[in-house]
């Protein structure tokens, strides 16, 4: 076969050149010895016809060449020559080769360190069948930025499952706590409700044994009680990978459960950085709180909903009959007095890709992410620069190298192409040492984003896609880095630098270097403009006053959740007798009860009104929470007038009220003994009242669920059995972090002895927790600025210290002719500073586009301030002076002796 | 006399398989051969042999072996495949055509 045979040939030069190379030789020795025995038989002498022969053969290594032109792999065999050849060049400087490459580490790192959490939480797909086929639905209720991507309920589902033609497969997902006992062992796991097509929909298959079936998701469960996946984490860790799970009985939250099989490896769920470790059907949720009918309500929205596009369907379509469904869908569903809410008006049904699934931590972190993705660009560019500056110094030592090989024939397109070898040589280790740290980095990078269930995360590790990118990003710097002085060095004159002998050369490269500095400080400057105002943001949340006085409080949730499936348990007592023997501890000096926590997000807000008329007069929206008595001690707010709430029926009617609410509701008389009334408005039948309660304090005003917003007006209700006593939080002051911790423990021992210890959480870790984001931003922009920084002043020490070099006998000459030491350093320096201005000018404008770029993440801090932009800019003429004057102190001690005679 | 480098490539390239057509031959040989049969007419040099000569080999048209010249020396011969007898006939036809016209021009003109 012929084309087997051509490829054994291919094969061959391949693989075997240097023998062909030698038989080659040897062809055209044996057409030399022809032509001398041709010649001497025509009659001339041994020399004579050895000269002729030469003479007539042309130049050997040319045609040595030009027969090597004709095999295939040339491009092949001149990539190695330049591998080859930048190899011993980077041996032979291993300093510059060093501080290239771990420049290069760090600036690849950190983007590749970025761009993972990007990938993890914004653009990595589902490992499941056909992620782009997915969709989420989900509730608008247009009333602020926190109505939307509400869940949908279980009659929901089912009425948009029946009623579309556009998706199938609609299942839904529930996150949930539960606590798996096996074999005696018992652990808290993450885990979801899932319906009960969830993983057929999913297009899923199981590691072992089967996973979840519409027949599993029924009132009890299947045929065989209720069955459950783990995930393979969970298999792999807990039974390390024993086929025998699958069948086992277990005990979930005090429910008999039969493991039915594993999920598949790298499947994480639908929702992105959490990990659901046990997968149980819907029902079971319903079974847990002891409710069937949560599942029967259409108000009971607590399902993400997902679903699959049919083929050939877009997502706008899908859009466009959600669009129709709903009305029909809202009008036999909800009770009439709801339709005729505005909320019912407004409502609208969503249907998003859910390619990439779903996560909450997107809706705050996306734009951080971004940001950081653009600061760390800039960063690289720095990079990038330095390096190219350095590559150009060292471009002009070799002038007269390039200068024989153009002799030698090499064109510009092959000078070009070994540089830029050269530069991919060093960005490729660079680019590895980079991933390696970026690994490193991850954890804690994702650490700072996690909040305060610790059980969610992203995965750090990177993956081919963004392996691959990092790999693409470092042949981009390469090139980047490497054109100029690939430029430069094609652009060699031959005559200039042979007869120069190669020192005095690179004047046109020193124009180049020039440019890079300017450019430099300029993206230094926005970096340190950025950072600084989002440093003076967390500086000034921080100092906020919340009023609250956060040192040594504690709190935990109260996990009354079984407790209260006992008949017959009154949980206000319990409550009252913890905070009672909480208090009686060693050490602690106030302890209380509150239903929200400050700082934790959740809000709960209401209508209220003085007037005896309360179902027609006007209203004023006030947040509410429930708190026990001693909850103001607890939490250091001062209670200015009247009493706290006492722990006691009698109090069941009071309530305290803030400053501002006080102000609000009783602009013209004392607060104290007036009557507030809650209002539920109804648009039919006007207002209805729901509560009543005589105000007997007024308290110090206080920060609700985040440092940013505004002061509300508050009032603070007792807990009472109306209150919902599901899910409240123990407080404890105390003298210190253990002490409020024995108390807990004591107490909770005491009163609740079949309730779980659940993990503490200090006031100082919510309020933390609560601004995690712009910390987070915070940190890392001010990483980057002081990495940014640090490069620019590396790389203007390296141009004032070369220039220093090359100037050395001109330094020398004026020195001779009388300049004194001053005016050397100032010669030396003046070239900087203008450089500096340059740079800081330009970087002037892009630093006032930084500032806007990063308003959104600012609090009471102005982004035009000019505080920050003069002490970023007073703080790059400090370094950039500091870099340059170390070498200039050098070009002052010359002695104007030597650098005259150096030649 | 005629400068080889005035040939076009694909014309040295018609030259050398209808020279080692009849048997195999080694480069001096088809140099010489050439040379021969033109009268001395074109003379073609190493530097255009040799690259002609690999350049065949990778395309398949004409196979390569080492064999003992008749100078006792080892020398490497080039000999004609069925591809490369396909290929030459083709080349001929073209160039019969090519120089049939060319005269027509030269003599019409």
């Amino acid at each position: 076969m012929r084309w087997l045979d051509r490829l054994r040939m291919r094969l061959q030069m391949l693989f075997r050149r240097g023998r062909e190379g030698r038989r080659l030789d040897a062809e055209l020795e044996f057409h030399l010895e022809q032509q001398i025995a041709e010649n001497r038989a025509a009659g001339m002498s041994a020399e004579e016809a050895r000269y002729a022969a030469l003479r007539s053969f042309g130049n050997p290594a040319a045609m040595r060449d030009e027969a090597r032109e004709s095999w295939s792999w040339n491009g092949l065999d001149r990539l190695g020559q330049d591998i080859r050849y930048a190899t011993r060049q980077m041996l032979r400087a291993p300093g510059f080769a060093a501080t290239a490459i771990l420049t290069l580490a760090l600036g690849i790192g950190a983007n590749t360190a970025i761009f993972t959490l990007t990938h993890a939480l914004l653009l990595s797909s589902l490992p499941v069948r056909d992620p782009g086929q997915l969709v989420r639905l989900a509730m608008d209720f247009h009333e602020n930025e926190h109505s939307r991507n509400q869940p949908l309920s279980v009659p929901f589902m089912q009425y948009i499952q029946r009623r579309t033609q556009t998706m199938t497969g609609i299942f839904g997902w529930s996150t949930y706590d539960f606590v798996l006992a096996d074999r005696g062992t018992s652990r808290g796991v993450r885990g979801a409700v899932v319906s009960g097509n969830t993983f057929e929909s999913l297009g899923l298959h199981p590691a072992a044994g089967r996973l979840l079936e519409p027949a599993d998701d029924q009132p009890g469960g299947g045929p065989d009680g209720w069955a459950a996946v783990i995930s393979y984490r969970l298999w792999m860790e807990q039974y390390h990978g024993d086929a025998s799970v699958v069948g086992r009985r277990v005990t979930v939250t005090d429910h008999g459960v039969t493991i039915v099989g594993v999920a598949p490896p790298r499947f994480e769920g639908m929702l992105v950085g959490e990990h659901p470790d046990l997968y149980l059907p819907v029902e079971f949720s319903a079974a847990l709180n002891g409710n069937e009918a949560t599942l029967h309500d259409p108000m009971a929205n607590f399902l993400t909903a997902f679903a699959r596009l049919k083929p050939g369907v877009t997502r706008a379509q899908a859009q466009a009959e959600a669009r129709v469904v709903l009305p029909p869908m809202l009008q036999s569903l909800i009770p009439p007095e709801v339709l005729r809410t505005p909320q019912a008006h407004r409502v609208t049904l969503d249907v998003d890709s859910a390619r990439t699934g779903w996560s909450t931590l997107r809706l705050e972190y996306t734009e951080p992410l971004l940001l950081l993705q653009g600061m760390v660009g800039l960063v690289l560019l720095i990079c990038c620069a330095n390096l190219s500056a350095l590559l150009l110094a060292r471009g002009s030592v070799r002038q007269q190298e390039f200068a024989i090989r153009g002799a030698l024939g090499a064109g510009r397109g092959r000078l070009m192409r070994q540089l830029f070898v050269e530069s991919l040589l060093l960005a490729m280790p660079g680019a590895l040492l980079g991933i390696l740290l970026a690994w490193l980095a991850g954890p804690w990078l994702a650490h700072g984003i996690h909040q305060q269930e610790s059980q969610s995360y992203l995965n750090t590790r990177p993956d081919a896609a963004v392996l691959a990118i990092t790999a693409g990003c470092a042949c981009l710097c390469a090139l980047l880095f490497g054109m100029a002085p690939a430029w430069a060095a094609s652009r060699t004159s031959l005559e200039a630098a042979l007869r120069s002998g190669g020192r005095r050369a690179g004047s046109s490269s020193a124009g180049a270097r020039r440019v890079f500095v300017p450019l430099q400080v300029a993206l230094s400057l926005t970096l340190v403009v950025a950072a600084a105002l989002l440093g003076a943001t967390v500086v000034r949340l921080r100092t906020e006053n919340s009023g609250f006085r956060t040192q040594n409080v504690v709190f935990w949730y109260a996990d009354f959740g079984r407790l209260i499936q006992q008949k017959g348990v009154d949980l206000v007592p319990v409550y009252r007798r913890l905070e009672q023997r909480m208090e009686e501890q060693p050490g602690v000096k106030a302890a209380s009860v509150v239903s929200i926590l400050p700082f934790y997000g959740w809000a709960h807000d209401g209508h209220f009104t003085t007037s005896g008329d309360a179902q027609h007069a006007a209203t004023e929206t006030l947040d509410i929470n429930e708190v026990g008595a001693h909850y103001f001690d607890t939490v250091g707010a001062r209670i200015l007038a009247g009493r706290d709430l006492r722990n006691d029926d009698s109090d069941r009617n009071s309530c305290i009220v803030s400053q501002r609410a006080a102000a609000l509701l009783f602009p013209n008389r004392p607060a104290l003994a007036g009557t507030l009334h809650e209002v539920e408005r109804n648009p039919e039948n006007g207002a209805m009242v729901v509560r009543n309660c005589v105000v007997v304090g007024i308290a110090q005003d206080t920060k609700y669920d985040s440092v940013e917003e505004a002061v509300q007006p508050m009032v603070y209700f007792p807990i009472t059995e109306q209150s919902r006593l599901v899910g409240l939080f123990l407080a404890i002051r105390a003298q210190s972090f253990d002490a409020a911790s024995a108390a807990y423990r004591k107490a909770l021992h005491e009163v609740a002895p079949t309730t779980p210890e659940t993990d503490p959480a200090t006031f100082g870790q919510l309020f933390s927790d609560s601004i995690a984001r712009e910390q987070l931003l915070s940190a890392l922009s001010g990483f980057f600025a002081a990495l940014a920084l640090l490069l620019s002043g590396i790389g203007i020490y390296g141009l004032v210290a070369w220039s220093v070099t090359q100037r050395t006998r001109e330094i020398g000459v004026r020195m001779a002719l009388g300049a004194s030491r001053t005016r050397v350093f100032v010669l030396v320096v003046r070239q900087i500073a203008v450089l500096l201005a340059i740079g800081i000018a330009a970087g002037g404008a892009g630093a006032f586009f930084a500032a806007r770029a990063v308003r959104s993440f600012l609090y009471e801090v102005q982004a035009d301030n000019p505080l920050v932009f003069g002490g970023a800019a007073l703080a790059l003429v400090l370094i950039g002076l500091l870099a340059a004057m170390l070498p200039a102190r050098r070009a002052v001690s010359i002695d104007p002796m030597e650098a005259l005679r150096t030649e | 006399m005629g400068k080889p480098n005035d040939l076009v490539q694909g014309t040295l390239d018609l030259l050398i398989l209808r020279t080692i057509d009849p048997e195999p031959m080694h480069g001096w040989a088809i140099a010489k051969r050439i040379q021969q049969i033109s009268r001395e007419v074109l003379q073609v040099q190493q530097g255009s042999l040799y690259p002609a000569l690999h350049r065949l080999e990778q395309q398949g048209w004409i196979r390569a072996r080492w064999a003992e010249s008749e100078t006792g020396r080892q020398a490497k011969f080039y000999a004609l495949t069925a591809a490369g007898r396909r290929q030459m006939e083709q080349e001929t036809e073209n160039w019969n055509r090519l120089s049939a016209a060319i005269d027509l021009v030269i003599e019409g003109a």
